[in-house]
């Protein structure tokens, strides 16, 4: 598959090799001032390996009229710049709850998410995300879907192409950045989908379930291909996963939740270095002992 | 060599058919002609209402080439003095709709407010404003807000639907994308809006057309198709008023048949279904 090989320049540029006859690249930016389209550089301060994210007594409570259920309680997490970070937990528990939140496109009934020093209130581009149904703009083309945050951001026509084309390049799609959607199939939807959150470079990239969707081949093609993204250009991922097999194959770390009301119930290390085999007998005694965990919890339920 | 029908073959498919449509105008045709008979001998009319075809062709030819019998006006000036009126009659109502579908569609206060208005008004056939309006707004203008009326209300309500149903993750991604409320209006509430304006403008079409020639029944200035044909019954030149009829049918076969083919392209440009 040619684009394992081109996903690997997914890292930032090397300022465009290629002679560009100039047209006053230097005058567009007058200061070094952040873009909606940039917002890891406010991080740049921040090591790789400290506290990036944190997440602090998240609460979440869904009332209706005769209910109320608490679907998250406590959920205190600090997320490490540059890690992947994986969230798992039995089936129907508050994982989608707590990644929403942390988006912004959920209200939690108490808690707080800062980023560095600064709370997340509502949504925004520093925190990019990739859905499991993809949710990619029907009526735009690969490459415009691509485009999108740019655009929103104001990033001028010529540089908002060529990122964009950097990035559908990177994720092995340059041969449809023409197409639309409806002609791709589930993987490379997706595909588009990762490159529409990477090109904007946020702070942090929340990925809900994203390959669930995606047939078991598939899937781990797409495992294997974000392995190599986060080897090359070190982004901070929160993962959401209901196969603890994919958490740990991906991850630096796992959380596992426990049963509604969702709360840490373990956060686990995961030190193996990638390419990870998912047949050697320390991965398969982990995921087992993860599953046993999870299998108590969902039977518990009943 | 024998012919065998193939169903899966689509210029089998698309021969079989033509042969149908092609033997069922025929028939329609016949039938036509022996009801003009049985019309003509059975109720002992000189000069038979039920036009048969060939008189009706032979009038078609004929106003086609020279015009009307009475005024001597050509058939473009009768057909486009509708198909202008339709057309404003179009404009106005997309003019509005649109608006008005996309603010119901956005804010619940909005649509709780206006949906009694909606639902009260709409029942009403288009048509049943005509005498009104033509006393309002002249002839020709009250000819317009029929048409306007008509096309009105399926496109406000497939607007409104379409807005209603848009696809609420795509407002996530783009939120996440750090677009604003404006942003997200522009960028992804209209165009994931527009294969239902669509929809809604290929009914509205369909029914618009039926609006301008029923509202031209009630005019009293020489224009448009619909008056032609009444005026032409008014002289008992019925034949002439087949072939208005005739016409009719054909242009709105034609404004639909467009409407429906633009739809279906928009639709799947836009990689949607409605």
């Amino acid at each position: 598959m040619p684009e394992e090989q081109t996903l690997i320049t997914a890292k930032e540029p090397e300022k465009k090799p290629m002679a560009e006859p100039e047209k006053k690249p230097a005058a567009k930016q007058p200061k070094e001032r952040v873009r909606a389209d940039r917002t890891d550089e406010l991080y740049k301060n921040i090591p790789e390996g400290d506290t990036l994210m944190k997440i602090d007594h998240l609460r979440v409570v869904y009332k209706t009229d005769e209910s109320e259920t608490v679907a998250v309680d406590d959920f205190t997490l600090d997320v490490k710049k540059g890690e992947l970070i994986s969230i798992v937990g039995p089936s129907g528990c508050g994982k989608t709850t707590i990644l929403r939140c942390i988006a912004g496109l959920l209200q939690p009934t108490s808690g707080k998410i800062t980023i560095g020093d600064k709370e997340c209130a509502g949504p925004g581009s520093d925190r990019g995300m990739v859905f499991q149904d993809f949710a990619l703009f029907p009526w735009r083309t690969v490459r415009q879907n691509v485009e999108f945050g740019m655009e929103i951001a104001g990033v001028p026509k010529e540089e908002r192409t060529e990122r964009a084309m950097r990035y559908i390049r990177a994720v092995g799609l340059e041969k449809f950045a023409d197409s639309r959607i409806h002609e791709l199939s589930g993987g490379m939807k997706q595909r588009v989908g990762i490159a529409r959150a990477l090109v904007m470079h946020p702070a942090v990239i929340l990925m809900d379930e994203p390959f669930g969707a995606l047939d078991a081949q598939t899937r781990n093609i797409m495992q294997e291909q974000l392995t190599k993204i986060i080897q090359h250009s070190a982004r901070t991922i929160i993962f959401v996963t209901h196969s603890v097999d994919e958490a740990l194959f991906l991850s630096d770390r796992v959380v596992v939740l426990t049963k509604r009301p969702s709360t840490i119930y373990k956060v686990i290390d995961v030190p193996w270095k990638r390419p990870r085999d998912r047949a050697s007998p320390e991965f398969t005694a982990l995921r087992k002992q993860i599953l046993n965990y999870l299998e108590v919890q969902n039977v518990m339920e009943g | 060599m024998k012919f065998r029908y193939d169903k899966h073959n689509k210029y089998h498919r698309f021969g079989r058919t033509c042969v149908i449509t092609a033997i069922s105008l025929v028939v329609l045709l016949w039938v036509w002609w022996i009801l003009s008979i049985v019309v003509q001998k059975g109720l002992d009319f000189n000069n038979s209402p039920l036009a048969s075809p060939q008189d009706t062709f032979a009038a078609l030819a004929d106003l086609i080439k020279n015009g009307d019998p009475m005024e001597h006006r050509s058939l473009s000036s009768w057909v486009w003095s509708s198909l202008f009126k339709f057309l404003k009659g179009f404009v106005l109502a997309l003019a509005v709709a649109l608006p008005f579908g996309l603010l119901m569609g956005s804010f619940k206060t909005a649509k709780e407010f206006l949906s009694p208005w909606i639902e009260i008004l709409r029942p009403i056939a288009p048509i049943a404003w005509a005498p009104i309006f033509v006393i309002m707004f002249q002839a020709t203008n009250g000819s317009v807000m029929v048409v306007f009326v008509g096309i009105f209300f399926p496109l406000l309500t497939n607007i409104i639907f379409g807005v209603e149903k848009i696809d609420k993750t795509l407002v996530d991604a783009a939120k996440t994308l750090g677009a604003s409320n404006g942003q997200i209006f522009l960028k992804v509430l209209v165009p994931s809006t527009i294969p239902y304006l669509m929809n809604g403008i290929k009914i509205g079409l369909g029914i618009g057309w039926m609006c301008i020639v029923a509202a031209e029944l009630y005019n009293t200035t020489l224009s448009g198709i619909g008056y032609y044909v009444k005026f032409m019954i008014d002289n008992s030149s019925y034949d002439y008023a087949f072939a208005g009829i005739i016409l009719i049918a054909v242009l709105g076969l034609l404004t639909t048949g467009v409407a429906e083919y633009l739809s279906k392209r928009i639709s799947k440009r836009m990689g949607m279904d409605v």
